[in-house]
């Protein structure tokens, strides 16, 4: 288990695990995990295919609930939390990035980021959408549809969707999977600055070396399990 | 507004399965316009031929019918008076003719009774004092037979039946002078004081006018009757030795009391010598709901009477057109069920489909923290969306419809027949023992009024297929209805999408 000293705790597993199916068919896809990742946090969760990265993203995102142990985020525990508070969890304090972007194909660039503050109360929410494009250096592509943008575009709005509402954590799985190795680096970059400049908890879910490689905090998983003792807070994992 | 955005460019996208869903449910809905505009024709039609006696659905018509029971009073407890006045009006009706000479001139008026018996006209009073009666009108319906001609010099030696030159008589014989001219007119007297009940109201006067002031010698004539007598408004009629003016020409449709001639109702009692007596009394109850108690008091008021409601009238309307209405009522409503239905069903199925097909984008929806209520309002309102333009195009096919069936809609038949019993009186079978009845006489030259005078025979009705404003809204409902049916259904199941499930399906 890996704990922080020096910034809270943003979250804590307790012996969690996710199991599917019963019996002799049973399958662990997250098992007996014991994990805690702090506020502010640049982490990257690596691993073969299968090893459990996104079932375990899933529980973070509170997009699933654990089948055995605690996960407390912020203090709070969501494995049992009622739906309505999930939502509301992952409406203000977390943003998601997926590998395929996951954009609407038929809203622009602006209504796409603008998705995720509708179910809000923001107001002048087409401004605050235009200036999270400026952010992410699309400002000038907001009226584009995606089909009208490279890879690399549609994953830096698919970022500006998941910042939309000032979450304290982004997860994101696969990043740069469906992109070219130069606009991957580019949003490795830009998820980096966002933990390291803007604070945010940053969790990056990979199999690319070369991305586990530059992250100060890498778990790696097999089987569902931890595949070594992580390293503290703070120290570089290149392995 | 973000939402109406991203449903329309949803409905864009799809916009193949969005015309298909609209589509299905305009056929549906325009399948309702239609038969329920067919069957509102129906209805009119049936009403169009009802109206005359119905007026506002409420009237009945009392009569003193033809055969009066022997049973619990019956003939026999009618006054002596009165029993003698029956007895004369059913008596015989022969002319004498052994008095003339041969080569002599003859000319004769006389009113004959039909099937209808008269009573005294004080019932008219008895009946407007009943509870729940709103107006109560008498009339008399006689025949006015008019013979004339010249004895020729050889006549038979046969002797006449009781039946005279009626041809009837149980098979009676022809006897007598040959070369005679009848004229023969049916003549109703009508209380004028009640212009909007009676055998003719002001509302069937097609032209000319009503009755009004005190000259009693004014007659309206049927249009039939002065088509065929080349009369009109303004014409004289005589009729018993008096000279009547024309003063209007009535119609009166398939089902509606018909007489040649209409006359007050004092001054044919006074030529006929029925002073204070009618056959027909029009009721008409205050409230539709009250016609059957009033039916009843009548009866019992007025002993051995005959009340004729007009929905006795309506079931003896027959025909293509009351064909069509059981048709379009039964077959038109299942049509109508079935398509709505498989309207629904297509829509459903196609949202269904829809939200399959769309399951990662709404668990990223639900990823991005959007509310189960959220989702669902979404698929809800692009469904409910397709419904609209589905009630909208559903307009336009219903109003086809209806347009195509008052264009190639074959004209339907109402026929009004009699009832059996009266049919065997006038034909004659009446008239046993204790029984009474007009002799069998009776029947060759006059009978031409069944029951109450109704018109009997077919009238050619033609169907339109009228659309009303409450019916395009709730066609307009009813595709709404099914878009927001389908809508449920797929927002039911995108509610049970299971986020992380969701964001893992494939495309």
């Amino acid at each position: 288990m890996t704990t922080t000293d020096t910034t809270p705790a943003v979250y804590e597993l307790r012996g969690v695990s996710r199991s599917y199916g019963s019996g002799t068919t049973a399958v662990n896809a997250v098992n007996n995990l014991e994990l805690t990742i702090g506020a502010g946090e640049y982490t990257v969760i690596a691993g073969p295919s299968g090893s459990g990265k996104t079932t375990l993203l899933q529980l973070l995102g509170g997009l699933d609930r654990p089948t055995a142990g605690e996960l407390l985020f912020e203090g709070r525990d969501i494995a049992h939390a009622g739906e309505g508070e999930l939502t509301a969890i992952r409406r203000t304090k977390i943003g998601f990035v997926f590998q395929q972007f996951n954009l609407i194909p038929t809203l622009t660039a602006r209504q796409n980021v603008e998705v995720a503050l509708a179910p809000t109360k923001i107001a002048n929410r087409t401004a605050r959408a235009q200036e999270l494009l400026e952010t992410v250096g699309l400002g000038a592509r907001a009226e584009h549809l995606p089909s009208q943008m490279s890879g690399g575009e549609q994953q830096r709005v698919a970022i500006a969707r998941a910042l939309a509402n000032h979450p304290d954590v982004l997860l994101a799985d696969e990043p740069t999977g469906n992109l070219d190795s130069a606009s991957g680096a580019e949003i490795v970059t830009l998820l980096r600055n966002l933990a390291d400049e803007k604070g945010h908890t940053v969790l990056v879910i990979t199999h690319d070396p070369a991305i586990a490689a530059g992250a100060p905090r890498v778990i790696r998983l097999r089987d569902g399990k931890l595949e070594e003792p992580a390293p503290a807070d703070g120290e570089e994992t290149n392995s | 507004m973000f939402y109406i955005s991203y449903m329309l460019a949803e409905l864009r996208r799809r916009r193949g399965r969005t015309l298909l869903t609209a589509l299905g449910l305009a056929v549906g809905v325009g399948l309702v316009v239609t038969v329920n505009a067919l069957s509102t024709g129906l209805n009119q039609a049936q009403a169009k031929v009802l109206k005359p006696l119905t007026g506002l659905g409420t009237d009945m018509s009392v009569t003193r019918p033809l055969v009066i029971a022997t049973t619990s009073g019956g003939f026999q407890s009618l006054t002596p008076a009165e029993r003698a006045k029956l007895r004369s009006e059913g008596g015989p009706r022969g002319f004498d003719f052994q008095s003339l000479k041969p080569g002599a001139k003859f000319s004769s008026d006389r009113f004959t009774f039909g099937t209808q018996q008269t009573f005294p006209s004080t019932e008219v009073a008895s009946i407007s004092k009943l509870a729940h009666v709103s107006i109560a009108a008498g009339s008399l319906t006689l025949n006015a037979v008019h013979i004339s001609g010249t004895v020729p010099k050889q006549t038979t030696t046969a002797t006449p039946g009781p039946g005279g030159f009626s041809g009837g008589g149980g098979g009676g014989f022809f006897s007598g002078p040959r070369s005679i001219n009848f004229d023969t007119k049916s003549v109703t007297g009508i209380d004028e004081t009640q212009p909007t009940l009676g055998a003719i109201t002001t509302s069937q006067i097609s032209s000319g006018a009503y009755f009004s002031g005190t000259d009693p010698y004014q007659a309206i004539l049927n249009v039939s009757y002065a088509n065929s007598n080349n009369l009109k408004v303004g014409s004289k009629l005589t009729l018993a030795g008096k000279t009547f003016a024309v003063i209007g020409i009535a119609t009166t449709p398939l089902g509606g009391q018909s007489s040649d001639v209409y006359l007050k109702l004092a001054e044919l009692q006074k030529l006929s010598g029925n002073t204070g007596r009618v056959n027909t009394i029009l009721v008409e109850a205050d409230n539709a709901s009250h016609v059957a108690a009033v039916s009843t008091a009548i009866k019992k008021t007025f002993k051995d009477s005959s009340v004729t409601t007009a929905k006795d009238l309506a079931d003896r309307i027959s025909g293509s057109l009351v064909d069509t209405k059981k048709l379009t009522d039964k077959l038109g409503t299942a049509l109508e069920i079935v398509g709505l239905v498989a309207a629904i069903l297509i829509a459903s199925l196609l949202t269904l489909s829809s939200v399959t097909k769309r399951i990662r984008e709404l668990g990223t929806l639900k990823a991005l923290g959007w509310s189960q209520g959220l989702v669902i309002r979404q698929v809800t309102g692009e469904s409910l969306f397709q419904g609209l333009v589905g009630g909208v195009l559903g307009v336009v096919v219903g109003l086809g419809g209806a347009a195509l069936v008052s264009a190639f809609a074959p004209s339907l038949q109402a026929t009004v027949g009699s009832t059996s019993a009266t049919a065997n009186a006038v034909t004659g079978q009446g008239g046993g023992p204790g029984d009474f009845g007009p002799p069998g006489g009776g029947a060759g030259l006059f009978g031409r009024f069944l029951d109450n005078g109704l018109t009997t025979g077919s009238s050619s009705v033609s169907i339109s297929a009228p659309v009303s404003i409450s019916l395009l809204a709730t066609a307009i409902g009813l595709a709404v209805l099914g878009g927001l049916l389908a809508g449920a259904v797929g927002g039911f199941r995108a509610s049970r999408l299971r986020p992380a499930d969701a964001l893992r399906h494939l495309d």
